[in-house]
């Protein structure tokens, strides 16, 4: 048995169109037909992609990176070619007929997600509450007796708790607004402190699917809001291949 | 461009943390299992606290 990884719908693309994308462990990239759409796979060995190996391997940091990259690598070849709903990282089938099977079975959800992401990209927006923080944390109590001391601590750990909320408040607001200039949005988890290596807490972890020609609206938009919002500093990532607006299929 | 907006991220090389909460389709978490699905065959449950001290080291 040789499983087949497959990396996302895409409409109908012909053979010649994918025939220079390499894909995961230098893998050679085909292209499954099935309803009118198109499936990019590439065939994968069963000691590295098996459960198994696969169990393991996620768990290996360079081999999982560099198997996310070269994912990722195979999404944004199909995506700069036609409209393309990337799948799940190790989407993985047991042969070519069982992946034409999910494609037929998925095909309906496919299709409406393609109709959606036709002439869009993904855009990430981060947003961190800023500096108040450490500058609360860096101004430690200095009193003298015990009671003066817990009740300068107390005003310290309030202050820098209404400094996260109204953080919070802000990143909300950004949210909404941004949401208004996009197709459609969602909120990914915050990432954690250690994972940034920030000590701004990430409050706010959004992707939005902004249409092509409202790119450079929404591009101004997160300018003018990370500026007028206090207290926050929004990050933008992308353009991505449309990720974060994919449907699940049903396992 | 200000100071505020760092527009320079689309260019810059895409950063593990924000790949991985796309292409896992559940978020980074600092704890708990990710169930990722072989298609019509198994899952596979990842433990990604050791996945996600990894990621901190290499940061």
């Amino acid at each position: 048995m040789t499983p087949t990884y497959m990396y996302a719908i895409t409409r109908h693309l012909t053979k010649r169109q994918v025939d220079s994308i390499r894909g995961v462990a230098g893998s050679i990239v085909r292209v499954l037909d099935g309803d009118g759409m198109s499936c990019l796979v590439s065939t994968v060995q069963l000691e590295e992609f098996g459960e198994d190996a696969l169990r393991r391997n996620l768990e290996d940091l360079s081999w999982l990176e560099r198997t996310a990259r070269e994912h990722d690598d195979v999404v944004r070849a199909g995506a700069r070619l036609t409209a393309t709903v990337p799948l799940r990282l190790a989407t993985l089938c047991t042969d070519d007929r069982s992946a034409q099977q999910h494609l037929e079975e998925f095909g309906d959800a496919a299709r409406q997600a393609l109709a959606k992401i036709d002439g869009h990209d993904e855009w990430g927006v981060k947003v961190f509450a800023d500096s108040q923080l450490s500058v609360f944390d860096g101004s430690e109590p200095v009193a003298v007796t015990g009671t003066s001391y817990l009740q300068q601590r107390r005003q310290h750990l309030q202050r820098r708790e209404y400094s996260t909320s109204q953080a919070l408040r802000e990143a909300e607001e950004i949210f909404e607004s941004l949401a208004n200039l996009a197709t459609d949005a969602r909120r990914h988890r915050p990432h954690d402190r250690r994972l940034t290596g920030d000590e701004r807490p990430m409050v706010l972890n959004a992707a939005y699917l902004v249409e092509r020609r409202r790119t450079a609206a929404f591009r101004s938009a997160v300018d003018v809001l990370a500026n007028s919002a206090s207290g926050v500093t929004a990050v933008l990532t992308g353009p991505w291949p449309a990720y974060s607006f994919t449907p699940e299929p049903e396992i | 461009m200000t100071a505020s907006v760092d527009v320079r991220a689309n260019v810059t090389e895409t950063s593990l943390v924000d790949l991985l909460d796309r292409l896992l389709g559940v978020g980074v978490v600092v704890a708990g299992d990710l169930t990722i699905s072989l298609a019509g065959v198994d899952l596979v449950t990842v433990k990604l606290r050791a996945l996600i001290c990894t990621v901190r080291e290499s940061a």
